[in-house]
């Protein structure tokens, strides 16, 4: 018994410190007052003014390539347009690329290198890291090529965030969907194991096994 | 009474087991199921000029080839039809759209502005088994089942714009 | 009328006598504690891997242009529902990991790798080895940042054999690395072998040696805690219905376990960094194989010899699979061997902090600790046989075969 217990607690110690909560492996935090976390949570509200804000301040250099968002001298290509009626709103990275090569080397030439497409960066990123990133580049990750756009703008920084989160994640009624869909296949399971276990009792007591 | 409660506890189990089996298939049928971006109203703009008089140009529409016709100015027609529902639909059109695939078994027919066989005036002709439409699509003869679809189209300004609701309102 | 059929059906295919002679005359154990479980969970992950991977590979693009878009744009938005088949395919690799982790641990602790069952251990020792190849080739596919470099990593690995006294100048360790990549870099030729491999030749040979596993545990019999073969006749248990019932309660229990991951909490298993497109010219801050390897990844890292690192871990493996010639003791399962106790927890602490230490930056302290549950895990191996001839000794005072 006392065996049984201590096996049982020390792998499902082990699993938490792996899976869930690794406390011995260094974490990197970044601070967000909790007014703008609010508003970069809040994707409902804010994605539609962050994108505006994103196609006014990012879009010369960075695309949103999974919202059919590119750079602004490609979006001003008509070539665009030929190409998306024919692949979807969503080139292919490699036809973007070769296609639209000299844009981005054009940013390459000015930048270092060709400023990251921004689809999944808030999956990456975390929104803390991306609002402390934007408003102050330097600060963050200094001898970055990021020009500091944002500085002094943080209630916008955290709007733009929120359009960021907005491409990356589902959308809030996927997201409840999928809970739902989530709660109710775990109390199924449950369920079917408790029915499972006292018939099992009830069969076994009758061919007596037991 | 013992023997009863078993029996349903078995059924309850059962029956609980075929709920899990169509919960496990039913996303996985789903994923079959065409994708968000298939079923998105794509829109398609062709100009007026870009399609010479008593021509066909074929554009993409969803993934399907389109006829966009150019009927000219005063065009008569003397062929015979098996029904007139798509004439009756296009009536004073001489620009509109139609889905270019036969509806017998798919291929896409070729227009023939200067008759095929024994029909002396244009024609749509399906080379596949010998389909024959009228320019607004109706059947002339053969095994094709009914008309050639009319995707939702409407004009303006000399601009046909297929997929928005307008002279045709629907896929019909 | 579905009687009739089904009578139809078995008057000529005989299945409910094979169901009688295959599950109900078939008896174990009664006294099999939960671990025993383990064995149909992974069988269960197994399926799992099968059917979710089958439905990923009708969207997935190996290509190096398009596979992190047709994995997180195609599979994880544009289709419906395969968000719901990755995050499956994704949990339950880590899953299936976990369960033959246990299992494996479980066959330890009960000394099920004794004759009779030496075959079923070292076939399973070898459905383990195929599956971690496995589970690295499928890392690649989706093309992130962790994707590519921990596969850059993991390629460099066998280089450790170039720096040994004389075979090094053989240059063994770079002609498998090569051979690993398909040329010197990761690209194109990479991610379209390690895709025929991950879903077509590495699944079938799983395939294969699981189900040879499974005849194996029939043939030989299952083995019990007590460590003492039954009389079947008189004291085992029909399969169906009491092992089936049991042990399907407790996979309902696992499987609860299993989508509370899939649906509400998948930061680990697919992890942010790899949500960045590979980039080969940017290595991320943290780069460390997935926890399933870390074990012997921390036994290389803590070895300063790259050489002796790269000899250790594989040593590990291949204690395992030698387990059976080590332990020559004619007691069997835990439960009767105080030694053997002891040393079986010092062998599951030492793995898991190992495990655990791979996580960690790579300090001195860390080495040095990485070398302590090091020797503590070879010490499990190397202790084996000297419990083995203590246990002779008892054995024979105590009267021998009568026991």
């Amino acid at each position: 018994m006392i065996k049984s217990i201590f096996f049982t607690l020390i792998t499902l110690v082990f699993f938490y410190i792996i899976w869930i909560n690794n406390i011995f492996a260094p974490h990197e935090r970044y601070e967000m007052p909790a007014q703008y976390a609010k508003i970069a949570e809040d994707v409902k509200s804010y994605a539609k003014e962050g994108k505006q804000l994103f196609e006014q301040n990012c879009q010369a250099c960075h695309s949103v390539r999974y919202d059919g968002v590119y750079i602004s001298s490609v979006q001003a290509n008509p070539k665009l347009q030929t190409l998306q009626e024919k692949y979807g709103k969503v080139l292919p990275r490699d036809v973007y690329e070769s296609v639209f090569y000299e844009d981005l080397m054009g940013l390459k030439e000015s930048f270092g290198k060709v400023p990251p497409d921004l689809s999944t960066i808030y999956l990456v990123k975390g929104k803390e890291y991306l609002y402390a990133f934007t408003l102050e580049p330097q600060k963050v990750l200094p001898g970055t090529s990021m020009p500091p756009v944002m500085t002094g703008r943080p209630e916008e920084t955290a709007k733009i965030v929120a359009y960021l989160k907005s491409v990356a994640e589902p959308s809030p009624e996927e997201k409840s969907k999928r809970v739902l869909m989530g709660v109710g296949t775990i109390a199924y399971l449950i369920v079917m194991g408790v029915l499972l276990w006292i018939y099992k009792g009830r069969l076994l007591k009758r061919m007596g096994l037991h | 009474m013992e023997a009863s409660r078993r029996d349903l506890m078995g059924l309850a189990i059962g029956g609980l087991g075929a709920v899990g089996v169509v919960g496990v298939l039913y996303p996985l049928v789903k994923t079959l199921a065409p994708s968000a971006a298939s079923l998105a109203g794509a829109t398609v703009v062709v100009d007026e000029n870009s399609v010479p008089e008593g021509q066909v140009r074929v554009v993409s529409w969803k993934g399907k080839p389109v006829f966009v016709i150019k009927l000219p100015q005063g065009f008569q027609w003397s062929g015979k039809v098996k029904e007139d529902k798509n004439a009756k639909l296009l009536q004073g059109q001489s620009l509109y759209a139609m889905v270019a695939v036969c509806t017998h078994l798919g291929c896409v027919p070729l227009w023939k502005p200067q008759g095929e066989a024994e029909y002396n005036y244009p024609v749509f002709h399906c080379p596949c088994h010998g389909g024959f439409y009228s320019p607004w699509g109706d059947i002339i003869a053969g095994p094709p089942p009914r008309p050639l679809f009319l995707p939702p189209q409407t004009l303006e300004g000399g601009k046909l714009i297929i997929g928005e609701a307008g002279f045709i309102k629907e896929l019909t | 009328m579905l009687s009739r059929i089904g009578r139809w059906i078995d008057e000529r295919a005989h299945l409910s006598e094979l169901w009688q002679s295959q599950m109900v005359d078939y008896k174990v154990p009664k006294n099999l504690t939960f671990p025993y479980a383990f064995g149909v969970m992974a069988i269960v992950a197994f399926a799992i891997q099968i059917i979710s991977g089958i439905f990923l590979t009708m969207y997935y693009q190996p290509n190096i242009h398009t596979a992190f878009d047709s994995a997180n744009y195609t599979i994880m938005k544009e289709v419906p529902f395969m968000w719901l088949v990755r995050h499956v395919h994704a949990a339950g690799a880590n899953f299936f990991l976990a369960i033959v982790y246990l299992h494996i641990f479980t066959g330890i602790y009960y000394n099920a790798y004794k004759k009779p069952r030496e075959l079923t251990w070292i076939v399973g020792w070898v459905i383990y080895f195929v599956l971690l190849v496995t589970a690295l080739t499928g890392y690649l596919l989706p093309w992130g940042q962790l994707s590519y470099w921990g596969m850059v990593v993991t390629a460099e690995i066998p280089t450790s054999i170039d720096s040994a006294p004389i075979i090094g100048s053989l240059k063994i360790g770079e002609t498998i690395s090569i051979l690993m990549k398909g040329g010197y870099e990761i690209g194109q030729v990479t991610i379209g072998r390690f895709f025929g491999l991950h879903i077509w030749l590495l699944p079938l040979i799983l395939l294969a040696l699981v189900s040879f596993h499974l005849y194996l545990v029939r043939a030989a019999g299952i083995s019990n805690p007590e460590g003492r073969e039954i009389d079947k006749k008189k004291e085992g248990v029909p399969f169906h219905p009491y092992i089936t019932l049991k042990e399907g309660a407790y996979l309902m229990g696992y499987l609860a376990v299993f989508f509370f991951f899939v649906f509400f909490y998948m930061h680990h298993f697919l992890p942010a960094d790899n949500y960045d497109p590979a980039d080969p010219f940017k290595t991320p801050a943290h780069i460390a194989p997935e926890w399933y390897l870390l074990a012997y990844y921390t036994i290389f890292r803590s070895i300063p010899d790259k050489f002796l690192g790269f000899v250790a871990f594989n040593l590990t493996l291949v204690f395992l699979l030698i387990l059976p010639l080590l332990d020559f003791s004619p007691i069997k399962s835990a439960r009767n061997r105080p030694l053997f106790f002891i040393m079986f927890i010092v062998l599951v602490i030492s793995s898991m902090a190992l495990t655990i230490l791979g996580t960690m930056p790579p300090t001195p302290t860390n080495a040095m600790l990485g070398l302590i549950f090091t020797a503590g895990l070879f010490s499990f191996f190397i202790a084996l046989p000297i419990i083995s001839i203590i246990e002779w000794g008892w054995y024979k005072a105590k009267g021998g075969e009568k026991q």
